[in-house]
């Protein structure tokens, strides 16, 4: 079955593109362009993925996330942005979104990352990888809870490669691995993003902006 | 200068020992009242001036006069004065101050900015200094009461002037500030639009116009990287670097980095090595993407550049082909790094440019 996705995207010109070259490989059951209309639309459609964009007229992504959330548990978000400020990024990926991809992705590809996404993988964009690097680089340098604030070193390798453009199956192959194993490791660093608590990031970001 | 910031003075009837005025006052001014009595009982020593000003604000708050108020206030004024030793004139001449200083700044007077300074307040006050001055005042006062005069009336006109200047400054950096942003967007934003329109019929040089500028922009809106030309760090770089291959060769090179630094003569050699790699991938890897990836860590600077194209064998490249002798690997040593290269036929290629920083 096609996955039922909703687009979250204030560019009208930017929805009916990615609709466009979506063609058939899902299922679009709706589309809003703001926070406000987002949230209601999202929660009566229950929709497979949402695509959404990173910043919207009236708040962030991550506002949709923490409005939808609650409710609707089984919707997944995938963030799609061209806006790359890393702190603005790696917020909507804390508030829940299972992913971020550049709004310069092929159709081809957006249409597997959707896929992925349904199925509870991550999805990490090179850029995304090395924004999630760098911010735990900034976490370990702090120190604290060493479980969820460090990467360890094959989740370090696999961002590395994800961020130097390597794909799941080549990663596998270059570090002797099942492409599943790599999927887990990538869910693993998701999971300890949205699961940390440290202030050290938020610390990260502010400097980020600062540097 | 608001005074209505400051609570309301009234009567305080519930802690009065006579009529509640020091209560009253230690209530408005938050201060201790054992304090505020006994500052009325020296001043009711001083020829009787406390007990005038304590009429007097009794007054003020019963009925609200301000005319007698201000009266029995200033008679309490005269009668502190002529207890410290003043003469008469010396009086007279404190009080033309007084009466000069409130009509030149009542409503805000000169403080504000704008408002009409009050030149019969201030001539007042000025021929009020010229009597106290020779009216024979006792030695220790005079000097420091012609320093407080002169700076109460010429203070606030002095600090309007301060305040006029700086208005006129901030509006100046203001307009700076729009012409720079104007200067960059017309150098950057609208050159490309401009291109884009002549170039409407070419969707890859269109898009890779468009790309260029985008990445520019975000640099500069969220990097601080400077809008136009010239680069300050090493993302800002392999960016400029990245987006001349695509223009070129009508590539799309993905960069994505962890951590950024300045560019000194070293990492500029990265940089350079970096965008020779990316052009050699663009001219004989035969993708339409590259991707590059740099990390700054507190210890080395990497960079890797990637395709997945035809590849190459490294013994199979004729010795009188230097681009990667002399761009990639020469330039790396000469800064004290190193490049790897890893490629095989149908396999495509990774360079990897590793620089050590050095200590800090």
């Amino acid at each position: 079955m096609k996955p039922r996705i909703v687009l979250v995207d204030d560019h009208a010109l930017f929805l009916a593109g990615v609709r466009a070259e979506l063609g058939d490989a899902v299922d679009v059951v709706g589309t809003a362009g703001s926070v406000a209309d987002a949230v209601p639309l999202i929660k009566e459609l229950d929709p497979d993925v949402v695509l959404l964009d990173v910043h919207l007229p009236d708040g962030g992504g991550d506002a949709v996330i923490n409005a939808v959330a609650p409710d609707r548990p089984g919707v997944r978000f995938l963030a799609l942005s061209v806006s790359d400020a890393a702190e603005d990024v790696i917020g909507v990926i804390r508030a829940g979104a299972r992913g971020y991809v550049t709004k310069t992705i092929s159709g081809e590809e957006l249409a597997q990352a959707i896929e992925r996404v349904r199925s509870g993988d991550a999805v990490f964009s090179p850029r995304l990888a090395g924004f999630v690097l760098d911010a735990f680089r900034a976490g370990e340098r702090v120190g604290g809870d060493a479980e969820l604030n460090e990467l360890t070193p094959r989740e370090r390798e696999v961002l590395q490669l994800i961020a130097r453009g390597y794909m799941y199956k080549e990663i596998a192959a270059r570090l002797h691995l099942s492409v599943k194993t790599v999927e887990s490791h990538v869910s693993n660093v998701l999971r300890k993003l949205q699961l940390s608590t440290r202030h050290e990031l938020t610390r990260w970001a502010t400097q980020h902006r600062l540097v | 200068m608001s005074t209505a910031a400051l609570p309301r003075f009234a009567l305080d009837a519930d802690r009065r020992a006579i009529a509640g005025v020091c209560a009253g006052i230690a209530r408005a001014l938050g201060a201790d009242v054992t304090l505020v009595r006994l500052v009325f009982a020296v001043l009711a020593l001083a020829g009787g001036a406390g007990i005038l000003v304590y009429l007097a604000l009794w007054a003020y708050a019963r009925a609200r006069r301000v005319w007698l108020t201000v009266l029995l206030a200033f008679v309490a004024g005269a009668l502190v004065l002529g207890a410290i030793g003043l003469s008469g004139s010396g009086i007279f001449g404190i009080a033309l101050v007084v009466a000069g200083l409130w009509l030149a700044l009542r409503r805000g007077g000169s403080l504000r900015p704008g408002a009409p300074v009050s030149y019969l307040g201030l001539g007042l006050a000025a021929i009020g200094v010229a009597i106290v001055v020779p009216g024979g005042t006792p030695t220790l006062l005079a000097p420091g009461a012609v320093a407080a005069a002169l700076i109460i009336i010429v203070g606030p006109w002095l600090w309007r002037l301060v305040r006029d200047r700086d208005a006129e400054r901030a509006a100046r950096v203001r307009s700076e500030e729009r012409a720079e942003v104007a200067a960059r967007v017309h150098d950057s934003v609208l050159q490309t639009l401009a291109l884009i329109q002549r170039h409407a019929g070419e969707p890859q040089r269109v898009s890779a116009l468009a790309r260029r500028q985008e990445r520019e922009l975000r640099g500069w809106l969220y990097g601080d990287v400077p809008l136009g030309n010239g680069a300050a760090s090493l993302e800002a770089a392999l960016s400029t670097a990245a987006t001349d291959v695509e223009e070129v060769h009508g590539v799309r090179v993905e960069l994505a980095s962890a951590g950024d630094c300045p560019v000194d003569d070293r990492v500029e050699a990265v940089a350079l090595a970096a965008r020779e790699a990316m052009t050699n991938a663009a001219k004989f890897a035969g993708v339409d993407e590259i991707d590059v990836y740099a990390e700054v860590t507190e210890d080395a600077v990497a960079v890797f550049v990637r395709d997945r194209g035809s590849g190459f064998d490294r013994a199979a490249v004729p010795a009188d082909r230097r681009g990667l002798v002399e761009s990639i690997e020469g330039r790396l040593e000469r800064a004290g790094g190193e490049a790897r290269i890893a490629s095989a036929p149908g396999e495509g290629t990774e360079v990897e440019l590793h620089l050590p920083r050095r200590a800090q």
